[in-house]
């Protein structure tokens, strides 16, 4: 990467946007009614507020690190033998999270369209892309991910043509009626936002001189008023015992969506989601290969980003089922979650011992 | 200092050089001791005439010393000096032991005529030609500025093609000359004999489908892109010029939106864009379909459609493939024929592709249409190169269609991103303004916003002026 080439706010945003969306738009409508039943929409801004509560650790690693890079900040305090095995256990996670993300996809898609076709081939396929992209570099996937973000945004707006038969009545007076295992289905639900936590290794490339922060904050402001645009307009189309039956409620939704010259465009809109998971894998490698780099180089060689694929191609043979690969996501889910509030909040401890003059490693 | 001659500075050593070339020209003044070398192919009579014939005619023996102290007459001191010369059109005059070369140079060139291949509708027809002289007039007659440079360059080992590097001072960014120049310095090769192949020769990466530089033939929108900050590239004996750096949405633009009134601009751009959207998109679209998504057919139409499809014993893919590739050799076909017999092929070929493929069973109604719209799509794109590239693509396209649907449609498409985001112009992003973003340049690209709203040169060019004009409006 050129050295003058800087992530701008708006490649920031965009990223962390494209990074959060997901697959997981098309069930979360299902997720929040069944675990928090009338209105569990509203549980998304819960969410909001919890995200931007992690963003704003993030900034403050940011701020009080000056921008300097999260690994060069522990580096200093915690010894290498520590953190290296931490390191080699957080590119595992990341590796994983993505491979199975990845995976869901391609059983979504099997489900809908190729029934007789091996998932793994098409999973192939899609590490082909994310091993062409991974290679080009931060710079080159951002410039990516905007062209992807132009490309799908004309998706959102599709909702619009729901609104003549949206009812607010459908929503009831109720707040989190008739559901159940709240804890369980909030950090469950909590997952969908993850994907902006990975931008804290990610300082030494952002242009700090523009209010790097502020774009995170925006990418998932945005995020989440796509998700709460979605999920409103599924809670005001369906009933409560609708959206509790229907898995993919968002996808029967677009099957309804009418043309003169074309209908049913449920299969053309997953495949533009092609583009959004894309990225989303691609930043969980990324992430893993910064990890990895702090121990070596050779993690910056494109045969490292091929083992690193190779490898959780591999183990994304091991689920078979959409339910399988939903329980890997939601345990790795849950530690993904953990390492996105557990780094900033080391790092913040971090800083302040250092910053009081405590006992440097280096 | 005076610089003393090399032996092999002679009449006869130089003449040996020429040994069976009959092109050449030897012609002897014996009253003042001269001798005279040139190509008559590559000189003007004229300028022969009233710059050496009558001179030497009308002087005495005496007077010949101060004759060649005339600025035209540029003593050489080396053979090889006056070989290439003679080899660019000038006269080499051999007197008394001294070589002088006099520039007669001015063989017939091609009138100024209109592009073959970029017409407009409104503003002026001419465009480049072969004299890279004449070329150089052209531009410089519509941008009359000291602040316009030319720098120029010998390339080929051979052919020692001259190339002419054009840019605006104060405008032009100099890393990228710079950076152009150094491309152009390590440059080893036999011939560069036109404008397309010096483009491959500069390119950031060679192997992609893209053409990274943008090529025209028209000195207006030359012009144009210099004042935009960008540098220009003609190649003698090229119509060709070259605009560097280059972005990947100035092909999708042509002189006739500045020419029109901003809204038809506008309008045109946004058709363009369609028409990308169609060209690579439709037939692959029609594949998809037709294999794996019958569904998103609406009832009405799909009675149609399966009733042209029945006959059809193939897969979509093949059908398609067929097609497409029937539409290519009908078009380089026309494009190799002469403009007479181009046309017969043309009605020919439309008249098997449209009627005798269908009625024969081998293809359906409505792949026809596909096929067509897609074809008169990619003939909107003002750039031909990058047309071609996106019609070869097309073809990738088709496939993964074949093989995936919509997937292999969407995939297909991302492959074609991720690509293309890698790539840069001179060291500058292909895709810039939409990725990098800047938003404030879409209002040049997207639609051609009334004059009074582009203020600014485009970011790519790095301009260090970069206001382009400050209307109060």
């Amino acid at each position: 990467m050129n050295e003058n080439e800087k992530l701008s706010p708006f490649h920031i945003a965009v990223l962390v946007f494209m990074s959060q969306m997901g697959i997981v738009v098309f069930t979360l409508p299902n997720s929040l009614a069944v675990y928090f039943g009338t209105n569990g929409w509203l549980f998304l801004l819960i969410c909001f507020v919890v995200s931007t509560i992690n963003i704003y650790f993030i900034s403050l690693v940011f701020r009080l690190g000056k921008g300097r890079s999260v690994f060069e900040i522990l580096e200093r305090s915690i010894p290498k033998a520590v953190l290296y095995p931490v390191y080699i256990g957080l590119a595992s996670v990341w590796i994983l999270f993505g491979s199975m993300i990845g995976k869901k996809y391609v059983l979504l898609f099997q489900m809908m369209a190729f029934p007789t076709t091996n998932p793994m081939v098409i999973k192939l396929a899609i590490d082909i892309l994310v091993y062409l992209l991974l290679i080009k570099g931060i710079y080159n996937i951002s410039k990516a991910a905007t062209f992807f973000f132009w490309i799908t945004l004309w998706m959102y707006p599709l909702m619009f043509m729901f609104l003549p038969h949206f009812h607010w009545i459908r929503l009831t007076p109720f707040i989190f009626k008739e559901g159940h295992d709240m804890v369980k289905g909030g950090v469950d639900i909590y997952a969908s936002f993850l994907g902006y936590e990975l931008f804290i290794l990610l300082f030494p490339y952002m242009d700090q001189k523009k209010k790097p922060m502020l774009a995170i904050y925006s990418g998932n402001a945005f995020v989440t008023f796509i998700y709460i645009w979605y999920s409103l307009t599924c809670f005001g189309l369906f009933s409560l015992k609708q959206l509790k039956k229907l898995l993919f409620p968002l996808l029967d939704l677009q099957a309804l969506l009418r043309f003169p010259f074309v209908e049913r465009l449920e299969n053309l809109l997953f495949g533009f989601y092609l583009f959004l998971v894309l990225i989303t894998v691609v930043m969980y490698l990324l992430a893993a290969q910064e990890a990895v780099r702090r121990i070596t180089p050779i993690a910056k060689s494109h045969f490292f980003v091929f083992i690193t694929i190779a490898v959780g191609y591999g183990i994304s043979y091991i689920p078979k089922s959409i339910d399988q690969v939903n329980d890997w996501i939601m345990k790795l889910g849950y530690t993904v979650t953990g390492i996105g509030f557990g780094i900033p909040i080391i790092a913040i401890l971090v800083l302040l011992i250092q910053g009081k003059g405590g006992q440097s490693h280096v | 200092m005076k610089q003393t001659p090399d032996v092999t500075l002679n009449f006869q050593h130089i003449f040996h050089q020429f040994e069976h070339c009959v092109d050449l020209v030897h012609r002897t003044f014996p009253e003042i001791h001269t001798d005279i070398l040139y190509f008559p192919n590559l000189i003007s009579k004229i300028a022969f005439s009233s710059m050496i014939l009558e001179p030497f005619a009308n002087i005495q023996l005496q007077e010949v010393d101060e004759l060649f102290k005339q600025s035209q007459f540029v003593e050489v001191f080396h053979s090889k000096e006056a070989v290439v010369g003679v080899l660019e059109g000038k006269a080499a005059i051999f007197n008394q032991g001294k070589v002088f070369l006099i520039d007669i140079y001015g063989p017939k060139d091609r009138n100024i005529e209109q592009s073959g291949t970029e017409t407009v509708i409104t503003g002026p027809h001419d465009s480049f030609g072969e004299s890279v002289s004449t070329n150089l007039s052209l531009i410089r007659r519509r941008l009359k500025s000291s602040h316009l440079k030319v720098i120029e360059y010998s390339v080929g080992e051979v052919t020692k093609s001259k190339i002419y590097i054009l840019y605006i001072d104060g405008l032009a960014n100099m890393n990228f000359v710079k950076e152009l120049e150094h491309r152009i310095k390590i440059i080893e090769i036999d011939a560069v004999n036109e404008g397309g192949v010096l483009a491959q020769l500069i390119e950031d990466k060679p192997n992609s489908i893209f053409p990274q530089y943008l090529r025209t033939e028209r000195p207006d929108s030359a012009v144009s892109k210099l004042v935009d900050g960008r540098i220009i590239m003609l190649v003698e004996n090229s119509p060709t010029a070259i605009s560097a750096p280059s972005s990947f949405f100035e092909f999708f633009s042509s002189p006739d939106d500045y020419y029109q009134r901003w809204t038809l601009g506008t309008a045109l751009r946004l058709l363009r864009f369609l028409a990308l959207l169609i060209t690579i998109t439709f037939t692959a679209l029609y594949v998809s379909v037709t294999t794996y998504h019958y569904e998103m057919i609406p009832e009405s139409l799909l009675m149609t459609l399966v009733e042209s499809r029945n006959r059809v014993p193939f897969p979509p893919v093949y059908e398609a493939l067929l097609m497409e590739t029937m539409i290519e050799l009908l078009r380089e076909a026309g494009a190799r024929l002469p403009t007479k017999i181009a046309q017969t092929i043309g009605i020919v070929g439309g008249i098997v592709i449209g009627q005798a493929a269908v009625q024969a069973g081998l293809t359906s109604n409505v792949l026809i249409i596909a096929v067509a719209s897609s074809a008169i799509a990619s003939f909107v794109i003002p750039s031909y190169v990058m047309s071609a590239s996106l019609r070869l693509m097309r073809f990738g396209l088709i496939i993964m269609a074949g093989i995936w649907g919509n997937l292999g449609l969407i995939m297909g498409v991302a492959l074609i991103i991720i690509h293309i985001s890698g790539l840069t112009s001179l060291g500058a992003p292909y895709l810039i303004p939409v990725a990098p973003m800047k938003g404030t340049d879409w209002k040049d690209i997207f639609i051609r916003a009334p004059f009074s709203q582009l203020k600014n040169r485009p970011y790519q060019t790095k301009s260090p002026n970069q206001v382009r004009q400050k209307i109060r409006k």
